[in-house]
């Protein structure tokens, strides 16, 4: 094998940005008249639009089926030109392992790239996120010319790793990340090669679903390839290399454009994490934004070091890959996306953190790092937006994640592993002009879907005793963000399950507010061992609860051994009939309680959306407990004796900084931060 | 001239102030961090934030262990104007930290 020693290489994943510009990408731009450029750029949009979609309706995962897909077209450099997806970050990290194709595999005699060849990867090294997210892409020619690649990026769920349900939180290095493969060749001449398939099989719990995903990703992109090949023939490859390359540039510049209206300055957000593995310890992503002029430079200098046997440290790619969320979805969602948007950021890691993994550290938590530096850039982009353009200055969704991950047997005998879809239910960040939407999806995967509950049920061993919104679960403000879920699985159908929970918040919010909105509560998990609720159901009993607000508070009726658990639930055997009760987290707050519209929380007492304890105590509205009619003058003298206590109660700021540095916590609590405050490697 | 910052900051840019934007009052220089111009006061978290369960590991409410939450006030009209959640005397964040020259010029001041 050439240039390469069998090892990882550092080189190309720095190479996010566009590549070089080639003579040919150059000239055939030249003659591409606009109105012809804009019919191209749709027709390139629609395939990849039907990529997504065949990818989810032949996919088998949980991911797949719910849409955690990105399907996209690279150039022959490598180079993300055109995405259908709501999950941007495998958008554009999808294009590391297709530029390492390139480099690795193009002029090497064992490999080469032929027509009818297919590649698959998992390796988080190279595809920036986890072990769970695979991607498979496959070249395309003219005439025997290579002009792109297109190719599926999915989460499938299941890698072999320590613990089931691609999610393990108990891994001490890479090597309990399970199957990790670097971008190798799994079919030619238009054919997957079993030999390859079995070998990946053999190495995952549900081998069933690994293949039919892989099919499923390679079927998308033959009907994709041929596509391309009907624009081929009717274009000629000067004007599609030319056009892809174009859609880059046009992206790029109008990127700058719109980063120079934003006001220069430095802006900070120091993020938080509370979950270590399966444990609540405190670490610290250090984010700093620098924008100046028509570009911004991330810095995390301050952040934790790596750890070296626990599953929380992450790829640097795979942070500026969230960072495309953020982009995609929100500050940049007027324009294309491609990683053309990256021209206009610069970055700097830490060599020691755990936000920059070297060596043979695991990476299976690496979106937990990635999704809480996203709050950073929610929280940096609304205070660089608001001046601008207010509207867009949101609050964050849901980060903390917070779904069960299992493994066992299913009802039809067959193997299993995998996550739910609720994770897809989070509640939207609230906004400067209306609440959060509820049960709104991800944040980082805003095209999904949670799922059916029938389903699921048919073919995973759960029955659900309630899935409905969470009326505890988002952040409270002028404007509320959007509820999330409350579930409950009750193990069925089969002697039992393993089942864990991945997630973080559990301790200190996942998600806070802006502009003085208030954060997403904290999510745990609720179990019952030995639950007497099969029991309850079948008497049809009035004590079965309906939501997570009664689940979680008990009523009595429910006997078996009652446990809360950490957002991160280490998995353990569960029993058939054995109770789970989960809460999905909502959206953060957006502005000061006391400015919400009183009628607005009164129409949520009416709809069960907000609890009369928060009416009371945090909105200080005044109404009938019996016909909830507001009392508008109450209101407003009880919110004007609040605002009148909080500057009795409020110190100068110096006053009160001089006491406040004097605190610290626990040693327990910051032992794997690093030096405190200030984070630095120790 | 005032230029919006956030819903409820503004820049006063002749003063070079950080104003209130529901009552105008003055909070601070323009070039230093607004939050030294708020009242500020550390809010309990169960006043925010129902626990629903009781004794247990794990509530509703973030662990004053690892949490705490700051709320920084208008001195004047009492508005919220910002809040942090941080962990026990962690350094308050100066979030904001514009290149005053820079906006002045783009409003040709």
């Amino acid at each position: 094998m050439s240039r390469l020693a069998y090892g990882r290489d550092y080189e190309v994943v720095q190479w996010l940005r566009p590549e070089p510009m080639t003579v040919e990408e150059a000239a055939g731009q030249q003659k591409i008249e606009d109105v012809d450029f804009e019919i191209f750029r749709h027709k390139m949009n629609m395939i990849a639009q039907e990529g997504k979609e065949t990818t989810m309706k032949l996919g088998a995962s949980t991911g797949m089926r719910w849409g955690d897909v990105a399907f996209a077209i690279y150039t022959a450099q490598g180079d993300l030109a055109v995405v259908a997806t709501g999950i941007w970050f495998h958008a554009v990290l999808g294009q590391i392992p297709v530029k390492y194709i390139l480099k690795h595999f193009a002029d090497e005699p064992s490999v080469r790239l032929k027509e009818g060849d297919s590649f698959f990867w998992n390796d988080p090294f190279y595809g920036g996120v986890h072990g769970a997210d695979m991607g498979l892409a496959v070249p395309v020619f003219d005439q025997g010319k290579l002009v792109c690649f297109v190719g599926a990026v999915v989460h499938t769920g299941e890698n072999g790793a320590t613990d089931p349900g691609g999610m393990s939180n108990t891994a001490r290095s890479r090597y309990d990340d399970g199957l990790l493969c670097p971008p190798i060749k799994v079919g030619e001449r238009y054919t997957l090669r079993e030999d390859i398939l079995t070998m990946i099989g053999s190495h995952v719990r549900d081998p069933r679903t690994m293949i039919l995903d892989i099919k499923a990703r390679l079927a998308a992109s033959r009907i994709a390839e041929r596509r391309i090949q009907e624009v081929l023939g009717d274009k000629g490859p000067e004007f599609f290399i030319g056009g892809l390359r174009r859609i880059l540039s046009v992206t790029a510049e109008a990127a700058k454009k719109k980063v120079a209206l934003l006001s220069d300055g430095v802006y900070r957000q120091p993020r938080f994490l509370d979950t270590v593995g399966t444990e609540s310890a405190l670490v610290k992503i250090n984010l700093t934004i620098t924008k100046k002029d028509d570009g911004f430079k991330f810095d995390f200098e301050g952040s934790s070091p790596m750890f070296p046997d626990k599953p929380l440290n992450t790829y640097f790619h795979g942070i500026l890959g969230l960072a495309m969320v953020y982009f995609c979805g929100w500050f940049f969602y007027d324009l294309p996306a491609n990683n053309g948007l990256l021209e206009t950021i610069e970055w700097h890691f830490p060599e020691d953190s755990f936000i920059n993994a070297k060596g043979e550290v695991s990476t299976g938590l690496a979106p937990f790092p990635q999704t809480a530096f996203t709050l950073g850039m929610f929280l940096c982009g609304a205070r660089m937006s608001y001046g601008l353009d207010p509207l867009r200055a949101v609050a964050a969704w849901y980060t903390g994640f917070g779904a069960p991950m299992f493994g066992g047997i299913n009802q039809w005998g067959e193997p299993m592993a995998d996550t739910f879809a609720e994770l897809n239910a989070t509640g939207c960040g609230a906004r400067p002009d209306m609440d959060g939407v509820d049960c709104a999806g991800s944040y980082f995967a805003t095209m999904s879907d949670c799922g059916d509950v029938e389903s699921t049920e048919e073919d995973r061993p759960f029955l659900y005793l309630f899935r409905n919104y969470f009326r505890g679960s988002y952040g409270h403000g002028k404007y509320r963000g959007g509820a999330g879920l409350g579930y409950c699985l009750i193990p069925s159908h089969v002697p039992g399950v393993v089942l864990g929970a991945f997630g973080y918040g559990s301790k200190f919010p996942a998600t806070v507010g802006i502009f003085g909105g208030y954060a997403v509560p904290p999510t745990f998990v609720q179990t019952v061992r030995g639950s007497n609720m099969k029991e309850l159901l079948a008497q049809g009993s009035p004590a079965v609860p309906v939501n997570a607000e009664q689940a979680f508070q008990g009523n009595g009726a429910e006997t078996g051994r009652r446990e809360f658990h950490h957002s991160s639930m280490r998995i353990q055997p569960f029993q058939n009939g054995d109770t789970v009760y989960l809460p999905v987290g909502g959206g953060a707050g957006y502005g000061d309680a006391l400015e919400r519209d009183p009628e607005a929380v009164v129409a949520d007492l009416r709809d069960g959306m907000v609890t009369p304890w928060a009416a009371r105590n945090i909105y200080r509205v005044v109404y009938d407990d019996e016909t909830l009619r507001l009392d508008r003058e109450k209101t407003q003298a009880l919110r004007e004796g609040a605002r009148a206590r909080r500057k009795q109660r409020g110190k100068p700021y110096g006053e009160f900084e001089k006491e406040w540095l004097k605190l610290r916590p626990r040693d327990e609590v910051i032992k794997y931060y690093g030096t405190y405050p200030v984070s630095r490697a120790t | 001239m005032k230029v919006r910052i956030t819903e409820y900051l503004e820049i006063d840019l002749a003063r070079e102030k950080w104003c209130c934007r529901r009552c105008s009052r003055e909070l601070a220089g323009a070039r230093e961090n607004y939050k030294t111009g708020c009242l500020v006061a550390e809010v309990p978290l169960q006043e925010v934030h129902d626990p629903l369960v009781q004794g247990g590991e794990f509530s509703f409410c973030p662990d004053p262990e690892f949490c705490r939450l700051i709320e920084f006030y208008c001195p004047n009209c009492g508005t919220m104007i910002e809040n942090e959640y941080l962990p026990p005397g962690h350094p308050l964040t100066h979030d904001i930290d514009l290149d005053i020259d820079a906006l002045k010029a783009r409003h040709r001041l």
